[in-house]
């Protein structure tokens, strides 16, 4: 496999114009830097193309550069271990999905994700209030929200996994009122996360590995 | 000895699905295959572990050993769905 051909894609964002460094975070400790095409820049580094094993360290890597890119840009993001095999192809892809992306980020610019999970307490697990909960959290955070997208409940204490795309300037509404809903619920263990890139608000295939016929 | 029996028929080509045992006791064995490696509960199941973590039930210790526990479990899940290979991992004896 060729390092130096092949390039692992981060995220995407808006051009900004010239080559933009990010410093050596990225996997093998290689440069972080933006591509162009268009109005767009993949944010990659150099690495090889092969099975990208879903460790703690590797996505926590993935997570950290998509992390300091978002501090300055706002971010399409990309799934983990997207690599292709060299530059013409990453740019191929990026002409084939171009409008998507364009459509993309158009939602999410100025935007970003939160996730709020309900998870109930061990020694209180059939708690019959849960639905009523539910959707009194629902109700209140979707009127702070652009758009929501409820997920998975991956275990039979959450009770509700939904993301929240909040625009920039509204954080600190939408967070005081978790806060607020938290005290009214104070049984209940509450996880409130983010800002994340928008994974849940962007639905970009082209460079999906479900038609990933441009690695 | 019931097996080998219904091998034998088997061998004449006499077998009928849903009143032979053997059958029934593979549908059983499949169900069990399916829920032991299927990919997506194993993926519940690495996330459920990450957020009992997070929320202090387990210790680092001990999420770190379900996580590479559930990893391994994952991979081989995920080996069996891509090969179809849930028959032959039987015979192989594989766990």
């Amino acid at each position: 496999m060729n390092e130096e051909n092949g390039r692992y894609v981060y995220c995407i964002i808006k051009s900004p114009g010239e080559k933009k460094s990010f410093g050596n975070i990225g996997f093998g400790g290689q440069e972080v830097y933006t591509l162009e095409y268009r109005d767009f820049a993949p944010v990659v580094s150099n690495a090889a193309v092969k099975k990208y094993e879903a460790s703690d360290e590797e996505i926590e890597l993935h997570r950290n550069v998509v992390e300091q890119v978002m501090k300055e840009h706002s971010v399409l993001p990309v799934a983990y271990g997207m690599a292709f095999k060299n530059k013409k192809l990453l740019l191929i892809a990026m002409s084939v999905g171009y409008k998507a992306m364009k459509k993309a980020m158009n939602e999410v610019d100025n935007r970003v994700e939160l996730g709020v999970k309900l998870f109930l307490p061990k020694e209180n697990a059939t708690w019959d209030g849960k639905e009523e909960c539910k959707s009194v959290f629902l109700e209140t955070l979707k009127k702070k929200a652009v758009q929501s997208k409820e997920l998975k409940l991956f275990s039979e204490r959450l009770i509700l996994n939904t993301s929240f795309l909040v625009d920039g300037d509204k954080i600190n509404d939408f967070s005081s009122e978790v806060e607020q809903l938290g005290n009214q619920y104070q049984d209940l263990k509450i996880q409130y996360s983010g800002p994340w890139p928008p994974y849940n608000f962007v639905d970009i295939q082209i460079l999906s590995r479900k038609r990933g016929g441009f690695r | 000895m019931f097996i080998i029996d219904d091998i034998l028929l088997k061998a004449v080509g006499i077998t009928i699905p849903g009143l032979s045992l053997v059958w029934t006791l593979e549908q059983i064995r499949d169900f069990a295959y399916k829920e032991l490696y299927n990919p997506e509960k194993i993926k519940n199941k690495i996330k459920e572990n990450r957020l009992l973590f997070e929320f202090g039930e387990l210790t680092s210790g001990e999420y770190e050993n379900n996580n590479a526990k559930l990893l391994q479990e994952l991979k081989l899940a995920e080996r069996g769905t891509e090969m179809n290979l849930s028959v032959r991992t039987d015979i192989l004896g594989a766990r």
